[in-house]
């Protein structure tokens, strides 16, 4: 799966445009980091991707055809969003985790709790149980478990908005670990939005950098 | 029974209630004698031309008359409750106004016409007050759910993203916060269910007795009304929350508030 912007600029409603003419494309085989001071528009570009805002002007491709002939729902499973803050419904872990089986627009069937109890283990939450309340859960782990959520989703296409700015430094580098290796072996593209330094050890990364109202290459 | 005629000096002499109630916010510096002055000016006004109006429908007795009133008695409800909320954002007066009408025009001639089998339907008599308690407790409820429902997607607006983000189209993402606005709008009427008789004796059914009617014709009626309104305000409240929710969402299930 292959993204396009094609000049594509963002304004809210009787403001300053947040950026304009932004030219760039990821695809699933990319590991990508655009940085930027808070307030630059670096969610919002994340939030065009998976069509949760629309640009104001230009136009966004995914494998060569607009983004807007897709079906929203599907679109959104392939083009994952993962929040800068962990949201974690009522209920336990495991009810969240298969929170997007539950929906209309779900074609795979969950997933058993043997496969989740892996995932768990293999993001180091081998304490965390399938029926634990996840509200009682740490920040770093509701991050985690939100993450899986999203990988259970099997995107091709995987945005992190700040996925680690309120976590910790040992969950931070943890969540930084996962996300490469999921990269590497999965093959699923990764777009990082971020103010912060992010630890990356293998993983090809292209740097982008979102300023004075432009998206530049680093 | 005869009914006591109240003149126009026993009617004044009420005045001196609200002039009480002047002297206590002077005394105790409310603020609130301009409020009071403007507020019973206007239930003397409204009242009175309400009055008038209502004397000519029911000399003229034509059931468009008494519809095009009813209708015009909806449209103030709904620019009342539209004047309640904050949002600004989407479009509130039109959904509400046709939810109220959709809805309370049914539950009035179901009641007129099969319930209480006035003849003709329409009789004014009955129709106008029976549509007006409940255009009233409507406009409560719906006032009551429309707000909760505003400031539940705005509060929980990461939440609803959430489910976006997953898949999930705007019924799913916002299927808890429908649920719970629909409730909270019909609690007043459940509450009033539960204690109508008990804590409350109901203003209609006062009336009709202080009109001379038989108690037991009263509670018949009030019974009727209590049913009646706890119907209205619920349908009023599922079509204009599920309609509010699809306003909030574009078709590529963006939120717009």
């Amino acid at each position: 799966m292959k993204i396009e912007f094609k000049d594509v600029a963002l304004q809210y409603a009787k403001k300053e445009p947040l950026f304009r003419e932004v030219n760039f494309s990821v695809c699933h085989e990319d590991y990508v980091i655009i940085r930027g001071s808070s307030g630059t528009g670096k969610s919002s570009l994340l939030r065009l991707m998976n069509r949760l805002l629309e640009p104001s002007s230009g136009e966004i491709f995914v494998d060569d055809k607009p983004l807007y002939t897709y079906e929203v729902t599907h679109l959104r499973r392939k083009v994952t969003y993962l929040q800068q803050t962990p949201i974690i419904v009522e209920g336990c872990v495991a009810e969240n985790l298969l929170l997007p089986f539950h929906l209309v627009s779900a074609t795979k069937p969950a997933p058993s709790k043997e496969e989740l109890r892996k995932w768990l283990d293999d993001l180091l939450l081998k304490d965390v149980c399938l029926d634990d309340d996840a509200q009682k859960l740490s920040v770093g782990q509701k991050q985690r478990i939100a993450f899986i959520r999203c990988l259970l989703l099997e995107p091709s296409l995987l945005l992190c908005d700040e996925p680690t700015s309120s976590l910790d430094p040992t969950a931070k580098d943890i969540l930084e670990q996962c996300l490469e290796n999921y990269h590497l072996e999965k093959n699923i593209g990764i777009v990082l939005v971020t103010h912060t330094d992010v630890k990356v050890q293998k993983a090809q990364v292209k740097k982008y950098i979102l300023d004075s109202c432009r998206l530049r290459e680093l | 029974m005869q009914v006591i005629e109240i003149s126009m000096w026993q009617l004044f002499l009420c005045l001196i209630l609200v002039m009480i109630t002047g002297f206590c916010s002077i005394m105790l510096h409310l603020k609130l004698e301009k409020d009071l002055l403007i507020g019973t000016t206007r239930t003397f006004v409204q009242l009175f031309v309400m009055g008038y109006l209502l004397k000519f429908i029911f000399q003229i007795n034509t059931y468009y008359l008494v519809l095009a009133f009813f209708t015009w008695m909806i449209f103030w409800a709904a620019h009342a409750v539209k004047g309640r909320t904050k949002e600004r954002t989407i479009p509130l007066l039109f959904p509400t106004f046709m939810a109220m009408l959709v809805s309370c025009m049914l539950v009035t001639i179901i009641v007129t016409s099969l319930v209480v089998q006035v003849k003709p339907w329409y009789k004014p008599q009955y129709f106008i007050p029976i549509g007006g308690m409940i255009v009233g407790n409507s406009m409560n409820g719906i006032a009551v759910a429309l707000e909760r429902m505003l400031s539940e997607m705005r509060k929980q607006r990461d939440e609803i993203e959430m489910f976006l983000c997953i898949g999930a189209n705007c019924q799913e993402a916002t299927a808890s916060i429908v649920a719970s606005s629909i409730k909270a709008g019909m609690i007043p009427s459940i509450n009033a269910l539960m204690t109508v008789g008990l804590v409350t004796l109901p203003g209609m059914m006062t009336g009709q007795i202080l009109a001379g009617v038989n108690p037991m014709t009263a509670v018949k009626y009030q019974i009727i009304v209590m049913l009646m309104l706890t119907t209205s305000t619920a349908i009023s409240c599922i079509i204009l929350i599920h309609v509010v929710r699809r306003i909030c969402f574009t078709p590529a299930q963006q939120m717009k508030i």
